[in-house]
């Protein structure tokens, strides 16, 4: 048999790579990039009716997921609305891919230590984890703090209809965006990856 | 089971494509993130897949 835990892990790791989204052309088989972001959406919408409705066997599951909408789907919505956003010229591109990153990798590296370690370390490695994500590809000191601590802040609780895969997307694009636009905050890179598949 | 293993390698060749790719662009923080971040997730679940096979 397959770890099931492991391969939950993996799953949510290999999501990092929604960024090479920034690498594609504008248009893609003749359909605007953009559109792509909504089919890959259906798609994955798709699967979670099936799984839900029509009894579709899917791998990783955890118990409580049977019956509400799992953790896949609610991590996908978050790069969704992220790179349309990001589209929309809401939030900057550098923001955007740190962030997609960071909750790629901080939220199963947190479970694990809080599995192994217990909470403190869960939020140390969480908190480290997201901050050197942030600085390395943001590179501002400034955001890399505030968007770390949001990031762990966001995964902590536990709500029905808000998953921590969602908030740990949403919450800290949108107060780092926020914070981009007011007077007093740095300055940050906007366009650090171009397009070129 | 054959689709999860299916799926499973296909995960692995996005990860090296997606490395090769930001490489190739010269984004060589981002590639190395994508490196660093699933390559203990990808060697336990490689592991995984091979205790299996033991089996």
């Amino acid at each position: 048999m397959i770890n099931e835990q492991i391969y939950r892990r993996f799953n949510h790791t290999v999501a990092a790579c929604f960024v090479i989204y920034f690498l594609f052309p504008e248009y893609i088989l003749g359909i605007q990039r953009e559109y792509t972001i909504l089919l890959f959406w259906i798609f994955i919408v798709a699967i979670e009716y099936l799984r839900l409705n029509k009894d579709l066997k899917v791998l990783g599951m955890r118990d409580y997921e049977n019956n509400r909408i799992a953790g896949f789907v609610w991590f996908a919505t978050g790069t969704c609305l992220i790179l349309g956003l990001y589209e929309l010229d809401i939030v900057p591109q550098s923001l955007a891919i740190a962030t997609i990153i960071m909750a790629a990798f901080t939220d199963p590296l947190i479970g694990e230590a809080n599995q192994k370690l217990g909470d403190k370390w869960g939020i140390g490695l969480g908190l480290l984890c997201s901050f050197l994500i942030y600085q390395l590809v943001v590179g501002v000191l400034f955001y890399s703090i505030v968007g770390s601590i949001i990031a762990v802040v966001s995964e902590r609780p536990k709500i029905k209809w808000f998953d921590d895969d969602l908030a740990m997307q949403l919450i800290p694009i949108i107060v780092l965006t926020l914070l981009s636009v007011m007077d007093f905050s740095p300055d940050i890179p906007l366009e650090i990856v171009g397009g070129s598949l | 089971m054959r689709i999860t293993r299916i799926y499973i390698y296909l995960m692995y060749i996005i990860v090296i494509f997606s490395i090769i790719m930001f490489i190739s662009e010269e984004h060589y923080i981002i590639a190395s993130l994508l490196f660093l971040g699933n390559m203990l997730p990808g060697y336990a679940m490689a592991t995984s897949l091979m205790e299996k096979n033991g089996n």
